[in-house]
Protein backbone atom coordinates (compact mmCIF):
# COMPACT_ATOMS: atom_id res chain seq x y z
CA UNK A 1 0.00 0.00 0.00
CA UNK A 2 1.62 3.48 -0.77
CA UNK A 3 1.58 6.26 1.13
CA UNK A 4 -1.02 8.33 -0.65
CA UNK A 5 -3.76 5.53 -0.02
CA UNK A 6 -3.43 5.39 3.76
CA UNK A 7 -3.31 9.48 3.66
CA UNK A 8 -6.47 9.31 1.03
CA UNK A 9 -8.50 6.85 3.54
CA UNK A 10 -7.36 8.62 6.52
CA UNK A 11 -9.30 11.62 4.63
CA UNK A 12 -12.38 9.18 4.28
CA UNK A 13 -12.30 8.33 7.70
CA UNK A 14 -12.25 11.94 8.73
CA UNK A 15 -15.92 12.63 9.08
CA UNK A 16 -17.52 9.73 9.94
CA UNK A 17 -18.15 7.96 12.88
CA UNK A 18 -16.17 5.09 12.33
CA UNK A 19 -13.53 4.22 14.87
CA UNK A 20 -12.27 1.11 13.88
CA UNK A 21 -11.23 -0.31 10.42
CA UNK A 22 -9.01 -3.08 9.22
CA UNK A 23 -7.89 -3.34 5.56
CA UNK A 24 -6.09 -5.65 3.18
CA UNK A 25 -4.15 -5.03 0.50
CA UNK A 26 -1.51 -6.57 -1.72
CA UNK A 27 -0.38 -8.39 1.54
CA UNK A 28 0.26 -5.21 3.44
CA UNK A 29 -2.37 -4.76 6.77
CA UNK A 30 -3.64 -1.87 7.98
CA UNK A 31 -5.72 -1.20 11.15
CA UNK A 32 -6.72 2.23 12.10
CA UNK A 33 -8.44 2.71 15.48
CA UNK A 34 -9.23 5.94 16.87
CA UNK A 35 -10.95 7.25 19.49
CA UNK A 36 -13.95 9.22 18.87
CA UNK A 37 -13.95 12.41 20.52
CA UNK A 38 -17.07 14.83 21.68
CA UNK A 39 -17.11 18.36 21.55
CA UNK A 40 -18.16 20.08 24.27
CA UNK A 41 -21.24 20.87 21.80
CA UNK A 42 -22.24 17.56 21.26
CA UNK A 43 -21.89 15.97 25.41
CA UNK A 44 -25.80 15.75 25.43
CA UNK A 45 -27.32 12.54 24.66
CA UNK A 46 -30.41 13.91 24.17
CA UNK A 47 -30.08 17.05 21.94
CA UNK A 48 -32.41 19.83 23.88
CA UNK A 49 -35.30 20.39 20.85
CA UNK A 50 -34.38 23.83 18.96
CA UNK A 51 -37.29 25.35 21.32
CA UNK A 52 -35.73 24.43 24.61
CA UNK A 53 -32.16 25.74 22.97
CA UNK A 54 -34.04 28.85 22.31
CA UNK A 55 -35.27 29.11 25.88
CA UNK A 56 -32.06 28.38 27.03
CA UNK A 57 -29.85 30.99 25.02
CA UNK A 58 -32.70 33.86 26.27
CA UNK A 59 -31.97 32.70 29.97
CA UNK A 60 -28.11 32.97 29.30
CA UNK A 61 -28.59 36.56 28.05
CA UNK A 62 -31.26 37.56 30.43
CA UNK A 63 -28.87 36.13 33.36
CA UNK A 64 -25.66 38.41 31.39
CA UNK A 65 -27.98 41.19 31.23
CA UNK A 66 -29.01 41.52 34.84
CA UNK A 67 -25.43 40.96 36.02
CA UNK A 68 -23.18 43.98 37.10
CA UNK A 69 -20.08 43.93 35.70
CA UNK A 70 -17.50 46.03 37.59
CA UNK A 71 -14.49 47.24 35.30
CA UNK A 72 -10.62 48.41 35.81
CA UNK A 73 -10.76 52.47 35.62
CA UNK A 74 -6.71 52.02 34.97
CA UNK A 75 -4.37 49.80 33.47
CA UNK A 76 -2.19 48.38 36.50
CA UNK A 77 -2.37 45.70 38.81
CA UNK A 78 -4.95 44.04 40.37
CA UNK A 79 -5.18 43.18 44.09
CA UNK A 80 -7.56 41.25 45.93
CA UNK A 81 -6.19 42.40 49.42
CA UNK A 82 -5.83 45.57 50.83
CA UNK A 83 -1.76 44.23 51.81
CA UNK A 84 -0.32 41.10 50.90
CA UNK A 85 -1.01 39.39 54.11
CA UNK A 86 -4.53 40.88 54.61
CA UNK A 87 -7.84 38.93 53.75
CA UNK A 88 -9.21 39.69 50.39
CA UNK A 89 -12.00 42.53 50.21
CA UNK A 90 -14.65 40.03 49.62
CA UNK A 91 -15.09 36.73 48.27
CA UNK A 92 -17.17 35.04 45.29
CA UNK A 93 -20.93 34.74 47.17
CA UNK A 94 -20.34 37.54 49.92
CA UNK A 95 -23.09 39.98 50.05
CA UNK A 96 -21.30 43.92 48.59
CA UNK A 97 -23.59 47.02 49.70
CA UNK A 98 -22.98 50.00 47.33
CA UNK A 99 -20.05 51.39 47.97
CA UNK A 100 -17.70 48.68 49.59
CA UNK A 101 -14.47 48.23 48.32
CA UNK A 102 -14.52 45.40 45.99
CA UNK A 103 -10.26 45.66 45.23
CA UNK A 104 -7.70 47.86 44.71
CA UNK A 105 -5.43 48.16 40.82
CA UNK A 106 -2.15 50.28 41.37
CA UNK A 107 -0.68 51.99 38.96
CA UNK A 108 2.45 53.93 39.66
CA UNK A 109 2.26 54.06 43.30
CA UNK A 110 -1.48 55.29 43.15
CA UNK A 111 -3.72 52.93 45.11
CA UNK A 112 -7.40 52.88 42.93
CA UNK A 113 -9.77 51.10 45.39
CA UNK A 114 -13.06 50.13 43.39
CA UNK A 115 -16.13 50.59 45.01
CA UNK A 116 -19.50 48.36 44.15
CA UNK A 117 -22.03 50.63 42.07
CA UNK A 118 -24.93 48.28 43.86
CA UNK A 119 -26.17 46.21 46.47
CA UNK A 120 -25.77 43.09 45.68
CA UNK A 121 -23.90 39.47 45.56
CA UNK A 122 -20.13 38.82 44.01
CA UNK A 123 -20.74 36.37 41.94
CA UNK A 124 -17.59 35.93 39.60
CA UNK A 125 -14.00 37.21 40.19
CA UNK A 126 -12.00 37.25 36.70
CA UNK A 127 -8.93 38.34 37.40
CA UNK A 128 -6.02 36.74 39.38
CA UNK A 129 -4.78 38.84 42.23
CA UNK A 130 -1.45 40.19 41.56
CA UNK A 131 -2.36 39.99 37.46
CA UNK A 132 -2.10 43.04 35.09
CA UNK A 133 -5.18 44.42 34.35
CA UNK A 134 -6.08 46.45 30.96
CA UNK A 135 -8.25 49.81 30.67
CA UNK A 136 -12.12 48.71 30.79
CA UNK A 137 -10.96 45.25 32.09
CA UNK A 138 -13.94 43.40 33.74
CA UNK A 139 -12.82 42.71 37.23
CA UNK A 140 -16.17 41.38 39.04
CA UNK A 141 -19.72 40.24 37.88
CA UNK A 142 -22.47 41.62 40.90
CA UNK A 143 -25.68 40.13 41.14
CA UNK A 144 -27.83 42.92 42.24
CA UNK A 145 -30.16 42.53 44.91
CA UNK B 1 4.14 71.25 64.53
CA UNK B 2 2.26 74.90 64.81
CA UNK B 3 -0.46 74.32 62.47
CA UNK B 4 -0.84 78.76 62.39
CA UNK B 5 2.55 79.17 61.08
CA UNK B 6 1.95 77.14 57.91
CA UNK B 7 -1.51 78.68 57.43
CA UNK B 8 0.06 82.02 57.66
CA UNK B 9 2.21 81.12 54.56
CA UNK B 10 -0.18 79.47 52.78
CA UNK B 11 -1.51 81.17 49.02
CA UNK B 12 -4.01 78.93 47.74
CA UNK B 13 -6.66 76.54 48.55
CA UNK B 14 -4.52 73.23 49.17
CA UNK B 15 -3.87 73.75 53.05
CA UNK B 16 -6.43 76.31 54.61
CA UNK B 17 -8.12 73.72 56.44
CA UNK B 18 -5.75 71.83 58.46
CA UNK B 19 -6.02 69.19 61.21
CA UNK B 20 -2.93 68.14 63.02
CA UNK B 21 -2.61 65.25 65.46
CA UNK B 22 0.10 64.55 67.65
CA UNK B 23 -0.77 60.35 66.84
CA UNK B 24 -2.47 59.00 64.23
CA UNK B 25 -2.82 55.11 62.65
CA UNK B 26 -1.74 56.72 59.44
CA UNK B 27 -2.37 60.26 57.68
CA UNK B 28 -4.24 58.62 54.74
CA UNK B 29 -6.31 56.24 56.47
CA UNK B 30 -7.77 59.46 58.90
CA UNK B 31 -8.03 61.43 55.13
CA UNK B 32 -9.96 58.75 53.09
CA UNK B 33 -12.36 58.53 56.45
CA UNK B 34 -13.06 62.48 56.10
CA UNK B 35 -12.19 62.83 52.58
CA UNK B 36 -16.43 63.05 51.63
CA UNK B 37 -17.02 65.29 54.53
CA UNK B 38 -14.55 67.93 54.13
CA UNK B 39 -13.29 70.67 51.38
CA UNK B 40 -10.80 70.21 48.60
CA UNK B 41 -7.07 71.35 49.91
CA UNK B 42 -8.04 70.08 53.62
CA UNK B 43 -4.56 68.53 54.92
CA UNK B 44 -4.60 66.21 57.51
CA UNK B 45 -1.29 66.54 59.13
CA UNK B 46 0.42 64.47 62.14
CA UNK B 47 3.39 64.43 64.88
CA UNK B 48 3.91 60.68 64.56
CA UNK B 49 2.29 57.61 62.82
CA UNK B 50 2.04 54.21 64.67
CA UNK B 51 1.14 52.40 61.12
CA UNK B 52 2.68 54.78 58.14
CA UNK B 53 2.32 52.89 55.38
CA UNK B 54 3.95 52.12 51.99
CA UNK B 55 3.39 50.45 48.84
CA UNK B 56 2.14 47.12 49.59
CA UNK B 57 1.44 47.09 53.14
CA UNK B 58 5.33 48.03 53.92
CA UNK B 59 5.91 50.06 56.90
CA UNK B 60 7.34 54.12 56.39
CA UNK B 61 9.11 54.43 59.71
CA UNK B 62 7.35 57.58 61.57
CA UNK B 63 9.34 58.81 64.71
CA UNK B 64 7.70 61.40 66.41
CA UNK B 65 8.65 65.19 66.09
CA UNK B 66 10.62 65.07 63.46
CA UNK B 67 9.59 64.71 60.48
CA UNK B 68 6.40 65.40 58.03
CA UNK B 69 3.67 63.11 57.66
CA UNK B 70 0.83 64.68 55.64
CA UNK B 71 -2.09 63.45 53.35
CA UNK B 72 -3.84 66.02 51.57
CA UNK B 73 -7.82 65.75 50.27
CA UNK B 74 -8.28 66.42 46.42
CA UNK B 75 -12.03 65.91 44.59
CA UNK B 76 -10.32 65.84 41.43
CA UNK B 77 -13.04 66.32 38.05
CA UNK B 78 -10.76 64.30 35.54
CA UNK B 79 -11.09 60.69 34.36
CA UNK B 80 -10.15 58.12 35.74
CA UNK B 81 -7.72 57.03 33.26
CA UNK B 82 -5.58 60.25 34.29
CA UNK B 83 -5.23 59.49 37.69
CA UNK B 84 -1.62 58.34 37.40
CA UNK B 85 -0.64 62.26 36.77
CA UNK B 86 -1.58 63.30 40.62
CA UNK B 87 1.94 61.03 41.55
CA UNK B 88 3.43 62.82 38.93
CA UNK B 89 2.10 66.27 40.25
CA UNK B 90 2.21 65.27 43.72
CA UNK B 91 6.65 64.39 42.81
CA UNK B 92 6.93 67.74 41.27
CA UNK B 93 5.18 69.94 44.18
CA UNK B 94 7.16 67.98 46.41
CA UNK B 95 10.29 67.73 44.63
CA UNK B 96 10.29 71.72 43.74
CA UNK B 97 9.39 72.57 47.22
CA UNK B 98 12.20 70.49 48.56
CA UNK B 99 14.72 72.08 46.40
CA UNK B 100 13.93 75.58 47.36
CA UNK B 101 13.29 75.19 50.81
CA UNK B 102 16.41 72.79 52.14
CA UNK B 103 18.64 74.16 48.90
CA UNK B 104 19.48 70.40 48.43
CA UNK B 105 19.33 68.88 44.24
CA UNK B 106 16.86 66.13 44.93
CA UNK B 107 15.09 64.39 42.39
CA UNK B 108 12.82 62.27 41.27
CA UNK B 109 12.84 57.95 40.94
CA UNK B 110 10.05 56.82 39.05
CA UNK B 111 7.30 57.66 39.74
CA UNK B 112 7.78 59.80 42.54
CA UNK B 113 10.14 58.21 45.23
CA UNK B 114 12.35 61.88 46.89
CA UNK B 115 15.70 60.86 45.86
CA UNK B 116 19.53 62.37 47.31
CA UNK B 117 22.15 60.85 45.96
CA UNK B 118 20.36 57.93 45.21
CA UNK B 119 18.43 58.13 48.99
CA UNK B 120 15.20 58.14 49.88
CA UNK B 121 14.24 61.47 51.47
CA UNK B 122 10.44 61.62 50.42
CA UNK B 123 7.90 59.08 49.80
CA UNK B 124 4.54 59.37 47.99
CA UNK B 125 1.74 57.20 48.38
CA UNK B 126 -1.61 58.33 46.57
CA UNK B 127 -4.92 56.50 47.04
CA UNK B 128 -7.82 56.94 44.99
CA UNK B 129 -11.32 56.11 45.27
CA UNK B 130 -13.25 55.34 42.00
CA UNK B 131 -17.02 53.60 41.41
CA UNK B 132 -17.75 53.32 37.30
CA UNK B 133 -18.80 56.44 37.00
CA UNK B 134 -15.44 58.27 38.05
CA UNK B 135 -13.55 59.37 40.91
CA UNK B 136 -14.89 60.38 44.59
CA UNK B 137 -11.75 61.44 45.72
CA UNK B 138 -7.75 61.22 46.31
CA UNK B 139 -5.60 61.09 49.01
CA UNK B 140 -1.84 62.10 48.58
CA UNK B 141 0.07 61.14 51.57
CA UNK B 142 3.27 62.59 51.57
CA UNK B 143 6.23 61.57 53.90
CA UNK B 144 9.65 63.65 54.29
CA UNK B 145 12.50 62.68 56.39
CA UNK B 146 13.62 66.32 57.43
CA UNK B 147 14.89 66.26 61.00
CA UNK B 148 15.58 62.81 61.38
CA UNK B 149 18.45 61.15 62.76
CA UNK B 150 18.42 58.04 59.99
CA UNK B 151 21.28 56.62 62.30
CA UNK B 152 18.06 55.53 64.19
CA UNK B 153 16.39 53.77 61.27
CA UNK B 154 16.09 50.12 61.23
CA UNK B 155 19.00 48.78 59.29
CA UNK B 156 17.22 47.66 55.91
CA UNK B 157 15.83 50.89 56.11
CA UNK B 158 19.20 53.23 56.88
CA UNK B 159 20.95 51.44 53.82
CA UNK B 160 18.19 53.20 51.32
CA UNK B 161 17.08 56.22 52.80
CA UNK B 162 18.28 59.67 54.15
CA UNK B 163 17.16 62.56 55.90
CA UNK B 164 17.32 66.36 55.10
CA UNK B 165 19.21 66.20 58.47
CA UNK B 166 21.70 64.13 56.94
CA UNK B 167 22.38 65.44 53.83
CA UNK B 168 22.96 69.36 55.57
CA UNK B 169 23.85 68.76 59.23
CA UNK B 170 21.36 71.40 59.75
CA UNK B 171 17.94 71.34 61.59
CA UNK B 172 14.90 73.12 59.24
CA UNK B 173 11.57 74.17 59.94
CA UNK B 174 8.94 71.44 59.34
CA UNK B 175 6.14 74.14 59.06
CA UNK B 176 8.43 76.31 56.26
CA UNK B 177 8.97 72.77 54.32
CA UNK B 178 5.14 71.52 54.52
CA UNK B 179 3.83 75.23 53.41
CA UNK B 180 5.59 75.03 50.57
CA UNK B 181 4.86 71.18 49.56
CA UNK B 182 1.04 72.64 50.14
CA UNK B 183 1.97 76.10 47.51
CA UNK B 184 3.36 74.24 45.55
CA UNK B 185 0.61 71.68 44.63
CA UNK B 186 -1.84 74.18 44.74
CA UNK B 187 0.21 75.68 41.68
CA UNK B 188 0.77 72.27 40.12
CA UNK B 189 -2.82 71.05 40.84
CA UNK B 190 -4.38 74.02 38.41
CA UNK B 191 -2.25 72.89 36.03
CA UNK B 192 -3.47 69.14 36.43
CA UNK B 193 -7.16 70.54 36.44
CA UNK B 194 -6.62 72.60 33.44
CA UNK B 195 -5.22 69.37 31.86
CA UNK B 196 -1.99 70.88 30.61
CA UNK B 197 -0.36 67.42 30.87
CA UNK B 198 2.77 68.11 28.65
CA UNK B 199 3.79 71.03 31.11
CA UNK B 200 3.48 68.47 33.99
CA UNK B 201 5.10 65.88 32.40
CA UNK B 202 8.02 68.16 31.08
CA UNK B 203 8.46 69.23 34.68
CA UNK B 204 8.91 65.79 35.65
CA UNK B 205 11.41 65.15 33.09
CA UNK B 206 13.37 68.14 34.29
CA UNK B 207 13.03 66.59 37.46
CA UNK B 208 13.73 63.15 37.45
CA UNK B 209 16.95 61.11 37.76
CA UNK B 210 15.81 57.77 36.23
CA UNK B 211 15.24 58.23 32.44
CA UNK B 212 18.48 57.34 30.42
CA UNK B 213 19.40 55.03 33.08
CA UNK B 214 19.87 50.98 32.77
CA UNK B 215 17.26 49.79 35.61
CA UNK B 216 15.72 46.70 36.72
CA UNK B 217 11.93 46.76 37.68
CA UNK B 218 10.35 44.39 40.01
CA UNK B 219 6.73 43.71 39.80
CA UNK B 220 5.48 40.96 41.28
CA UNK B 221 7.53 37.63 40.22
CA UNK B 222 8.46 39.44 37.35
CA UNK B 223 12.11 40.95 36.93
CA UNK B 224 12.93 43.19 34.16
CA UNK B 225 16.19 44.49 33.07
CA UNK B 226 16.10 47.67 30.73
CA UNK B 227 16.68 50.79 29.57
CA UNK B 228 14.99 53.81 31.14
CA UNK B 229 14.03 55.59 27.75
CA UNK B 230 10.56 57.90 28.49
CA UNK B 231 7.41 58.28 30.09
CA UNK B 232 4.73 58.09 28.37
CA UNK B 233 1.67 60.41 28.49
CA UNK B 234 -0.04 58.92 31.62
CA UNK B 235 3.37 58.85 33.47
CA UNK B 236 3.90 55.23 32.77
CA UNK B 237 7.87 54.25 32.59
CA UNK B 238 9.11 52.91 28.60
CA UNK B 239 11.66 50.62 29.17
CA UNK B 240 13.77 49.60 26.57
CA UNK B 241 14.60 45.83 27.27
CA UNK B 242 17.85 44.26 25.60
CA UNK B 243 15.91 42.29 23.20
CA UNK B 244 15.19 45.85 21.71
CA UNK B 245 11.57 45.37 22.33
CA UNK B 246 9.79 48.63 24.42
CA UNK B 247 8.05 47.59 27.54
CA UNK B 248 5.41 49.87 28.85
CA UNK B 249 5.49 49.58 32.65
CA UNK B 250 2.93 50.73 34.97
CA UNK B 251 3.82 49.53 38.54
CA UNK B 252 6.72 47.67 40.06
CA UNK B 253 9.63 48.34 42.67
CA UNK B 254 12.47 50.07 40.06
CA UNK B 255 16.29 50.30 41.10
CA UNK B 256 18.39 52.38 39.07
CA UNK B 257 21.71 50.60 38.13
CA UNK B 258 24.30 53.67 36.88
Amino acid sequence: MELEDLKELLELLKDTDITELQVEKDGTKVKIKREKIFSSLEMPLHKPSAALREKITAEAEEETQRLVTITSPIVGTFYRTPSPEAVPFVEIGAKVNKGQVLCIVEAMKLMNEIESDVDGIVVKILVESGQPVEYGEPLFLIDPV
Amino acid sequence: MKTDDIKSKIKGSIGREIFFYEKVASTNTVASNLAEQVAEGTVILADTQEKGRGRLGRVWVSPPGENIYMSIILQPQIETRDATLITIMAAVASANALRKTTGLNISIKWPNDLIFHERKIGGILTELKTDQKGILFSVIGIGINVNTDIDTFPEDVRKIATSVKKETGKLFSREEIVAEILNEINNWYMILKAMKREVLLAEWQRLTSTIGKEVIVVIGQETYKGFAEAIDDEGMLILMLPSGEMKRIHSGDLTVLR
